[in-house]
């Protein structure tokens, strides 16, 4: 899998989006279909972290330092993020506004 | 949702660890690309009914190129910050945090100077998308919408995409992916960078 195939699919999801091909009934389940896949994806992953043992192996062994810098790489880009976020969305909220 | 959300993981990991043999582990792979691909899809159908996303980029700007920049260097700094505190060389614990979440590459590309550092890799970015998972729709709710983008690193473009997009708007999903794209190219271009200062 690589993003080149994302893109085919989320360009093929947004050109059906776009000109409206489905139905009524369709599109109104879109958002709970979703959530259902969503739900169910996130449970497999789950899985997949749960059925390797290796996983639970390191964990184990250096599960307090990876949290750590997990911990810290998500903080520390949030942070940078909202350095940068009214530049970027005040852009965006114009846009919305003209619209 | 996000009750929902937290609970699908956890439950998947419990069965993953006390029911299921590991000899599924291959089956698991293709069902979570599977899945994923048709996730993609629904957000694509989202994005779609918004209108014309190109000329939506277009206005957009070039502006929306510092997302992933800004997400790039809060890791790589967050990382050396934690890898001063818990005593690890500021050159490892930067590539570490260079693999913005995608554990695979980082943890391969690591394993080529040590185990360890590889495993630590690994753990690591496994345990930045698992937390990604959990906390998008907190930040997204408490903090903002672009900020929600930043926990998913490189997994902006596939596997949180689904949830960024359920918890913000088709305008940051559009910028998730493309942040994702970004972050997940510089990942083996900035990981071995790191290691080559020693």
């Amino acid at each position: 899998m690589n993003f080149l195939i994302y893109l085919i699919i989320l360009a093929l999801g947004g050109y059906i989006g776009y000109k409206d091909i489905l139905n009524d009934f369709v599109n109104k389940r879109i958002a709970i279909m979703q959530n259902y896949a969503l739900l169910f994806i996130l449970f497999i992953m789950g899985i997949s972290l749960g059925i390797d043992n290796h996983v639970i192996e390191y964990f184990a062994t250096i599960g307090y330092q990876s949290i750590v810098i997990a911990l810290f790489t998500i903080i520390f880009s949030i942070l940078f993020v909202k350095l940068i976020s009214k530049k970027v969305l005040q852009r965006e909220e114009r846009i919305t506004n003209d619209n | 949702m996000t009750t929902k959300i937290i609970f699908s993981v956890i439950l998947g990991i419990i069965t993953g660890i006390f029911i299921l043999p590991e000899t599924m582990a291959g089956h698991i792979g293709i069902m979570i690309d599977i899945g994923l691909c048709l996730l993609l899809f629904f957000v694509g159908i989202d994005i779609g009914k918004q209108g014309d996303i190109f000329s939506k980029i277009k206005d957009m700007g070039i502006k929306i190129i510092l997302v992933p920049i800004m997400i790039g260097l809060g890791s790589i700094v967050g990382a050396m910050l934690a890898g001063i505190l818990l005593k690890i060389p500021l050159n490892q614990a930067g590539a570490i945090g260079a693999g913005f979440g995608w554990y695979s590459l980082s943890a391969i590309e690591l394993s080529k100077y040590s185990s360890k550092l590889g495993a630590l890799a690994f753990i690591t970015n496994v345990s930045r998308e698992v937390i990604a998972i959990m906390i998008i729709p907190f930040v997204a709710k408490y903090i903002g919408k672009l900020e929600s983008i930043a926990p998913a690193g490189a997994t902006a473009m596939d596997t949180t995409l689904p949830i960024i997009s359920s918890v913000t708007d088709s305008d940051v999903a559009i910028i998730s992916f493309i942040s994702g794209v970004i972050l997940s190219a510089a990942v083996p271009i900035i990981v071995p960078m790191f290691m080559m200062i020693s």
